[in-house]
């Protein structure tokens, strides 16, 4: 499992809605530059940049180089922390319940 | 613009040989969550009251959101925030429902979206005035 910290930067980046919308306009469209992103949202291209940076820096986006274009495409590898603290946290319970129901009797 | 689904959560129920009440005490009474949860345990059970546990060495701190005990014809409900001190807390909503067998008890833990200082300095306050935070969602999955 990835650090608490890496694991930090994904879930702030996530909690904002532009941003969000960020990463999925870029997984319908494969890969995208800002200002294409900037044309299918209400936000200046200068505050997509923003959150761009925010994203690559969470590890979820990752930018190319094209001529005078930096074009962002989705790194699915942060993803699968939030699986991750799925399966951990559901395995605590279900170990946590039967001992509930083993004090109880059940 | 498209609404924010509801946090990612994980969802567990199982169903215990005992009634609601002695379910409720065995979930809430400090003296018996050490019997078969934690090492150590301490609870202010009213809504902001604060909880403490170790579980298998593992410090988590938090508060209690509500505390609605079961009664003859309404399932209990308790649900708290909770996370290692100095990490952001996850929300623990636990259902207690009379049945034929004895008592359907169900979890649900959302993830962590909201970080101890934003429930303690922020708008949010450890009382919570009714309104809890808003889970932020994760709406690119899928």
């Amino acid at each position: 499992m990835a650090s608490v910290a890496a694991r930090d930067a994904v879930f702030d980046a996530l909690a904002d809605p532009t941003r969000r919308q960020v990463l999925t306009l870029i997984g319908e469209h494969g890969e995208a530059t800002a200002s294409a992103l900037a044309r299918e949202l209400p936000v200046s291209r200068q505050a997509i940049q923003k959150h761009l940076s925010s994203l690559a820096a969470a590890g979820l986006v990752a930018a190319k180089r094209e001529g005078r274009e930096v074009r962002y495409r989705l790194t699915p590898a942060p993803m699968s922390d939030a699986v991750s603290w799925m399966a951990s946290v559901g395995g605590q319970w279900d170990s946590r319940l039967a001992a509930l129901a083993r004090h109880l009797g059940g | 613009m498209q609404q924010p689904a509801p946090a990612e959560s994980v969802e567990r129920e199982v169903v215990v040989r005992a009634s609601p009440e002695e379910t409720w005490r065995a979930l809430t009474d400090p003296d018996e969550l050490r019997e078969w949860l934690a090492e150590e345990a301490e609870l202010d059970l009213r809504p902001g009251g604060e909880l403490g546990v170790r579980i298998d060495g593992e410090t988590r701190e938090g508060f209690i959101e509500e505390v609605s005990e079961p009664a003859a014809d309404e399932a209990g409900r308790l649900a708290f925030w909770w996370g290692e001190p100095g990490s952001e807390l996850s929300r623990v909503e636990i259902e207690l429902t009379e049945v034929d067998a004895g008592t359907r008890v169900r979890v649900i833990e959302a993830q962590p979206l909201v970080t101890v200082e934003t429930i303690v300095i922020g708008e949010i306050g450890p009382d919570f005035g009714g309104a809890a935070p808003q889970m932020s969602a994760l709406s690119i999955v899928g």
